[in-house]
């Protein structure tokens, strides 16, 4: 029944069972383990004879209904719900990497997985090398003996690039490496990583799908299309043997999910829940005030330039629009005339918030040169598309004219 | 047919011998596309399940990994 309801409707409804006393929302199972009637069930359950619960870092009953309702939404074959959007990126290129392997990621992922890549995996001998992933020639060369993975985001945080997401899947496909998609800032109600051609969709949840700031997640959904059998991925074997397409979740969930421990808390997973119900009629809003936004900052006198892809003149809008169903997103970039403009810029909003987060109902800016990105070098900044006269907006859906408002009289005072 | 089924005696009301796949639906077993299955102490490949038969006598597991997830 489930698989055949819309969209819209398995926002709501998907794996979500009928709650006790008659309860319509998942119940919050605060509980860090769980008992068993007798030594021999519990033993069934550790063995796998019996499906069951064990113990919250390895799962948990609120955690669960929310991964699958996740797995319904993006047509999958199993889902993880993880403690952040980082936790979920981090869970998966590690169920999938070894020492010695390489990650082809795009350059301008967000800073976070930027500092993952690059600092964080080369203390364990995991490469990275960054590539434009609008440039198809730039990813075909960028592919090695050693890749194991395409990593990329469905658009550019803060490039607010749209890169050819089928092309690239068919880069990888040729190569025989898994494509990962960050689907945070478009999530599924834009597009689902399966119809992009994704191997394995990875999430903040934390944006979007909560939509209200209340609450840290993350998420990774096996499309259960990548063949795990292929030879560079002997650790894969056992567990292809074992569990067939499942492999990849098999491999996270008894390993590298289990055994770092980034799980989530059941209050957030019921946060996220409740936040995701409402992904689609907020998505809308968003998309439709920031198409709004841009076209008021592009006819602005004070402003340099704008970025946004549902713009005509945006060199993404072709690509976004195909991809993305004519919608673009929440997110845009705009430029002041430098640094000093952009504070002061920021200084005079009143109602948009300075604050390193996006995917809130609130609409929310930040100066992404001297917060996210400081730690980066100019040149480093300048692959992510991050300038000091930059500012990145998450347009939230408080009444469109009050947001443009509040932009036309703090641009007044730049 | 008598098998074992997760270290249980479980009588089978089916011919004599059939495959893994016809056995998940024999038994009705939850989430069929899901489940590991251990034929005498082996696992089978699931691109075999078809071809796999399964015998009086033989010990069958149906396994899950824990934490659900789906």
């Amino acid at each position: 029944m489930q698989k055949e309801w819309d969209f819209d409707t398995l926002l709501i409804h998907g794996g979500l069972e009928p709650g006790p006393a008659g309860a319509t929302t998942v119940p919050i199972v605060q509980s860090s383990a769980f008992a068993y009637e007798s030594a021999d069930a519990i033993e069934d359950v550790f063995r796998g004879r019996r499906a069951g619960q064990v113990y919250t870092r390895i799962g948990n009953p609120t955690t669960e209904s929310f991964e699958k309702r996740l797995t319904l939404l993006e047509d999958g074959i199993a889902s993880i719900v993880t403690a952040s959007g980082m936790a979920a990126i981090s869970t998966a290129v590690l169920t999938i990497l070894r020492s010695g392997d390489e990650i082809l990621s795009s350059s301008s992922v967000f800073g976070g997985t930027f500092s993952l890549f690059r600092d964080t995996l080369s203390s364990y001998g995991i490469g990275v090398r960054f590539v434009d992933p609008t440039d198809l020639d730039a990813v075909r060369s960028g592919v090695n003996e050693r890749t194991r993975l395409l990593f990329v985001e469905t658009i550019g945080n803060p490039k607010m690039d749209v890169p050819d997401i089928a092309a690239l899947a068919e880069i990888a496909r040729g190569a025989k490496i898994p494509l990962v998609l960050d689907a945070t800032v478009t999530t599924p109600w834009m597009a689902r990583g399966k119809d992009l051609g994704a191997d394995l969709v990875v999430h903040s949840t934390s944006k979007f799908i909560n939509g209200s700031g209340s609450a840290i997640g993350g998420a990774i959904v096996d499309l259960g299309r990548f063949d795990w059998k292929d030879e560079r991925y002997p650790h894969f074997a056992p567990f292809v043997k074992k569990f067939g397409r499942f492999a990849f979740t098999a491999r996270a969930r008894k390993l590298i999910h289990k055994d770092f421990g980034a799980c989530a808390a059941p209050m957030n997973s019921f946060l996220l829940a409740q936040g995701i119900e409402t992904l689609a009629l907020r998505m809308e809003r968003h998309c439709a005030s920031a198409l709004r936004l841009a076209g008021f900052l592009s006819e602005h006198p004070k402003v340099a330039w704008v970025n946004y892809p549902g713009l005509a003149d945006s060199p993404f809008r072709e690509v976004a629009s195909r991809q993305f169903g004519g919608r673009f997103g929440a997110l845009l970039t705009f430029g002041l005339s430098d640094k000093q403009a952009a504070f002061r810029f920021i200084n005079a909003l009143k109602l948009a918030r300075n604050l390193a987060n996006i995917g809130d109902a609130k609409t929310l800016v930040i100066h992404p040169a001297s917060t996210i990105c400081c730690d980066y070098t100019a040149e480093e900044k300048a692959l992510m598309g991050v300038t000091e006269e930059l500012v990145r907006v998450s347009v939230g859906i408080e009444a469109p004219h009050d947001i443009v408002a509040d932009f036309a009289q703090a641009l007044a005072q730049v | 047919m008598n098998l074992t089924v997760n270290g249980k005696p479980a009588a089978i009301d089916a011919k004599a011998e059939l495959n893994v796949t016809e056995l998940l639906t024999v038994l009705n077993v939850e989430q069929p596309d899901y489940v590991t299955v251990e034929l005498n102490g082996e696992i089978l490949e699931r691109d075999n399940f078809g071809s796999t038969l399964v015998r009086d006598g033989d010990a069958v597991e149906f396994l899950y990994f824990m934490g659900g997830g789906r």
